[in-house]
């Protein structure tokens, strides 16, 4: 590859992007170091005066935010792999039907669902889970939350789907493959990255739900981070100093996700990306 | 081959729609009573001491186990309101003064009247606990847990600096002291401005204390039935707090709610603050004792000063199936004893008569002020909202968008007061 | 005859929608045409459309204001969301040394939760202790602080950065990768006819990149019309309901008001428009033939 000379107007574009981006981020960081005098002192400080871990280890020790880090976790892992599987599965589908209008109200059917509003949802569900019994459990929300982007994920997986062509399939076969066989051997290797940007998106999403969380789950040990982090908001105010530490430690998985993954997630886009 | 990939897909489909039996059978089954205890108000610090008062409970009663549920603030009087309409395992519920009256109206809480009959600390309740107690239907549907009284917050070190080392007794002498400091300093402004999120819960108080004749069951009424806003006083009154809008607190205070109340007041941008007891905690924090008191809210012209009392107390669901083990809980939390610690750690003001009298920390420092408020009758009077009118609920809405207007110069003092009537007609 | 069984797989994610999707929205669109009211649930029953004309002719909160409102809002996110990360996505096109930690930091916003997005910026964007107004005064560019949020003309502005800012690695995401995929021979082929960087934006690259820029223009109207956190946190929809959009009315009914009823009767709303939108938007950019 011929080396790059960066352009001097896209240098600067990258600078005004990140300058703007990183703004905000470093304001909260900023604010997680200070200690909690020097949160309103005015004029404004732009670098702490006093450096301190005070919030982070209130953080930990006074509510049980590693608990609900754990919670937020394993939560958001499990429910985007149940989510990366079940729709790979059906965008493969998609992909290969060829009844026309059942495909076309199907496509109409998933894209409806990104209309409603989540508050019309609420009441409904939580009347319905209640009385099946299945509130208040980490894996009933998890399911909720693989339908909440199951839609999204399918529409995106179909359209990589829709870029391999059925001739390697038909090549696998040939070779003696089983559909399982030509599926798990042939086409899966191909769609991976794809599969990993499904998996980031949905996790990025359901790492941060809030509203339905609060009213699905109960026991204060079952809380998740957004969660969490809206129970520092009381009637008094706003704890900064654990907010801001808890908006840090929420960033850090989804941050790692972006700047580890980011190569496999437009690799897996650029394979299809939504194209419906 | 076909045949495997549709079996496969069935499993699947089968083990998802199971998992919910599963699920519910790893229930564990005890000896142990367990009660479902649902706090509303919620903070990281006040759910700390409580769950210290069900440990000690615990520990007193071993054959009872209370889950304790804290759903965040913002969110928890919706869930509890969508928890009991289910009938969801609830045995202990914090209901609030704006929440009472929906729950009764759907028959959700059990009287209490022959529990706090039973109860020997019945009668060292606070008269006005049992007022508010018996808020909905004159029947004690709940135990108040504490009172939110107003007081005037202020910062004593930034007054000093412009001279000012008397406190102000008047909302007069207040105006007039807020207008004096601002823009004294760079970025400093006189009033701790409520602008948004129940604004009226600080404006109605200070523009109403200017008529004396307000009816105490309901703030928005005259004693001779007329709409209180709709008298001249309070008109008068209205136009003046503008006037303090105008002249003592930045443009943004229109948009203030609580945290960037309290946030003004802590960075000394505004050295008069209108809140709650609770709010002496994280002010404490982020502050510290020595810069700032509470004074009594000042009196307006009527020479009197309208408080209204929020509140929130314990109640147990109609259909709890635990509900003597639940008023146990209720009365050892309530107590003088633990009801005084909770008060002290969260910051509202206690039930009990005897705190009063034999806790010197609810009679000293800050908290003189609000003993002040609540044993001279005769100067506060504690006012009602319409809480059981079924517009309450949206006023707030209402309220906050005509004064926002009116603050922002777009309709007129009569204009906002004719239409916060039409609202109420 | 593969089709069959292909078929089967599309099952399991069929359930999960239909469990907890359309099963519950259809007993929330009931609930549109109730008196469902958290202030008294004895007696509830069907009252018609009176939900919706209770939202609609609100003497005193203004619904055309609401919608006009939701317009501004939708529109504008919109439109610098595609264009800002359209630029971004062009900018990181080549790579760089550096672009995978880059990318982490330019993108991260997508990784934040709404309501901690909205407390966040309310905060720079305050009158008094915020970073936004503390800078334009520092450098030159105020002379004294505005209170943004308290401004009838700017609060609207104000609400739409933090969105804008939210929404940008979205597209950048999408777009980056849509270009990357844009087969090099195509500007080669334009470089030799003469074209030069902009007609070949215009003539090669957007073109190519179309059907992406389609369905994501599609979906993310949907997800910002849907979006109330930010504003709630930053204004409740004020001052003077200059901000209040529907989902945050939708709010106010549901949280503030305990009116299930009216609340659902605005996602209703909220509903329908977006399907006209869709309809008609899938008509204007002609997809709908190729199942968009």
């Amino acid at each position: 590859m011929r080396k790059h000379h960066i352009h001097p107007v896209r240098v600067i574009l990258l600078i005004l992007f990140f300058v703007s981006a990183i703004m905000p981020l470093y304001w909260i960081l900023l604010t997680s170091f200070k200690g909690p005098k020097e949160i309103y002192t005015f004029p404004l400080q732009y670098v702490p005066r006093t450096f301190t871990l005070e919030s982070y280890r209130k953080l930990f020790s006074f509510t049980s935010f590693g608990r609900y880090f754990i919670n937020s976790l394993v939560l958001a892992f499990s429910a985007s792999l149940g989510a990366m599987v079940v729709s790979v599965a059906a965008g493969f589908s998609l992909s290969r039907y060829n009844r026309k209008r059942e495909k076309h109200g199907i496509l109409l059917a998933l894209y409806f669902t990104q209309t409603i509003p989540t508050f019309i949802l609420m009441v409904p569900l939580f009347t319905f889970f209640s009385k099946i019994g299945l509130v208040d459990r980490l894996w009933s929300l998890g399911t909720v939350y693989i339908a909440t982007v199951v839609a999204f994920s399918t529409i995106m997986s179909k359209s990589f789907f829709d870029r391999i062509p059925v001739s390697l399939e038909e090549a696998a076969k040939i070779d003696g493959c089983s559909l399982g066989q030509s599926l798990i051997r042939v086409i899966l290797p191909v769609t991976l990255p794809g599969m990993a940007a499904l998996f980031s998106f949905a996790f990025i999403n359901i790492w941060n739900e809030l509203f339905l969380a609060v009213m699905l789950l109960l026991s204060n040990e079952n809380m998740t981070v957004p969660v969490a982090l809206n129970s520092f908001i009381s009637k008094a105010g706003i704890s900064w100093d654990v907010m801001s530490a808890g908006i840090v430690m929420a960033l850090l998985p989804t941050m790692v996700v972006f700047g580890v993954g980011q190569k496999y997630i437009v690799a897996g886009l650029t394979e299809g990306g939504v194209k419906g | 081959m076909k045949q495997r990939i549709r079996t496969s897909v069935l499993i699947i489909c089968v083990l998802l729609a199971a998992i919910p039996l599963f699920a519910g059978g790893s229930q564990e089954k005890s000896e142990k009573t367990t009660l479902t205890y649902m706090e509303t108000m919620t903070s990281p610090g006040r759910t700390a001491t409580i769950q210290g008062i069900i440990d000690a409970y615990e520990a007193l009663n071993p054959e009872i186990e209370i889950n304790l549920i804290s759903p965040p603030y913002e969110q928890a009087d919706n869930k509890l309101t969508l928890m009991l309409n289910s009938n969801q395992d609830l045995d202990i519920i914090e209901v609030r003064d704006h929440t009472l009256k929906q729950f009764v109206n759907n028959g959700k809480l059990e009287d209490l009247t022959d529990y706090i009959a039973s109860w020997d600390e019945g009668d060292d309740l606070l008269p006005l606990t049992v007022t508010a107690a018996k808020t909905v239907d004159d029947t004690p549907y709940l135990i108040p847990q504490f009172f939110f009284v107003k007081a005037l917050f202020v910062r004593t070190d930034i007054l000093a600096q412009y001279g000012f080392t008397e406190m102000p007794t008047t909302m007069e002498e207040m105006y007039e002291m807020a207008i004096a400091v601002t823009e004294k300093a760079p970025n400093q402004y006189g009033f701790g401005f409520r602008g948004k999120g129940s604004a009226f819960k600080v404006s109605d108080p200070m523009i109403l204390s200017d008529v004396a004749t307000i009816d105490l069951e309901n703030v928005y009424r005259t004693t001779d039935g007329t709409f209180s806003m709709s008298t001249p006083e309070a008109k008068a009154a209205l136009d003046a707090y503008v006037d303090l809008y105008n002249r003592a607190v930045p443009a943004d205070g229109v948009n203030w709610g609580f945290n960037e109340q309290v946030n003004a007041f802590i960075s000394g941008t505004t050295p008069f603050l209108i809140q709650d007891p609770d709010t002496v905690a994280l002010v404490n924090e982020q502050l510290g004792e020595e810069n700032y008191t509470v004074i009594p809210l000042p009196v307006g012209k009527s020479g009197k000063s309208f408080l209204d009392y929020g509140f929130a107390g314990l109640s147990i669901p109609s259909y709890s199936k635990n509900k003597d083990a639940a008023w146990d809980f209720i009365s050892f939390i309530a107590n003088a004893e633990n009801n005084a610690d909770f008060c002290r750690t969260y910051g509202p003001l206690p039930i009990h008569a005897s705190t009063y009298a034999n806790d010197d920390y609810f009679s000293s420092g800050v908290y003189k002020s609000w003993e002040q408020e609540m044993s001279d009758p005769d100067t506060y009077k504690f006012v009602k909202y319409p809480l059981d009118s079924p517009k309450y609920p949206g006023w707030a809405q209402v309220q906050e968008q005509y004064m926002q207007s009116l603050l922002l110069g777009d309709i007129t003092s009569e204009e906002a007061i004719a239409a916060w009537e039409s609202y109420w007609e | 005859m593969e089709d069959k069984t292909y078929r089967w797989f599309l099952v399991p994610a069929l359930i999960l929608l239909v469990l907890c999707i359309y099963v519950p929205v259809l007993r929330g669109l009931v609930m549109a045409f109730q008196n469902y009211n958290m202030f008294d649930l004895t007696n509830i029953h069907f009252i018609g459309l009176e939900n919706f004309s209770a939202v609609i002719r609100d003497v005193h909160i203004s619904f055309g204001q609401i919608l006009a409102n939701t317009l501004v809002w939708v529109t504008a996110s919109l439109l610098f969301q595609f264009v800002l990360g359209f630029i971004l996505a062009l900018a990181m096109k080549e790579p760089f040394r550096g672009r995978g930690i880059y990318s982490g930091f330019v993108f991260y916003a997508w990784a934040l939760s709404g309501f901690a997005i909205g407390l966040t910026w309310a905060w720079l964007f305050n009158g008094q202790f915020g970073l936004i107004n503390d800078l334009l005064v520092r450098i030159g560019l105020l002379e004294s602080p505005i209170g943004f949020l308290s401004s009838k003309s700017l609060a609207m502005i104000a609400v739409l950065i933090p969105n804008i800012w939210y929404g940008v690695p979205f597209f950048g995401i999408m777009l980056l990768a849509a270009l990357q995929s844009v087969p090099a021979e195509l500007y080669e082929a334009a470089t030799i006819d003469g074209a030069g960087r902009v007609r070949q934006l215009f003539s090669v690259t957007i073109p190519y990149v179309r059907p992406t820029i389609i369905s994501t223009v599609l979906l993310r109207t949907m997800w910002i019309i849907n979006f109330p956190d930010i504003i709630y946190a930053m204004t409740s929809g004020g001052p003077v309901n200059r901000t209040n959009i529907l989902a945050t009315q939708m709010i106010n009914k549901i949280f503030k008001e305990y009116d299930y009823g009216q609340g659902a009767a605005i996602g209703v709303i909220i509903m329908v428009l977006l399907f006209v939108y869709a309809i008609f938007y899938l008509r204007v950019t002609g997809r709908q033939e190729e199942e968009f």
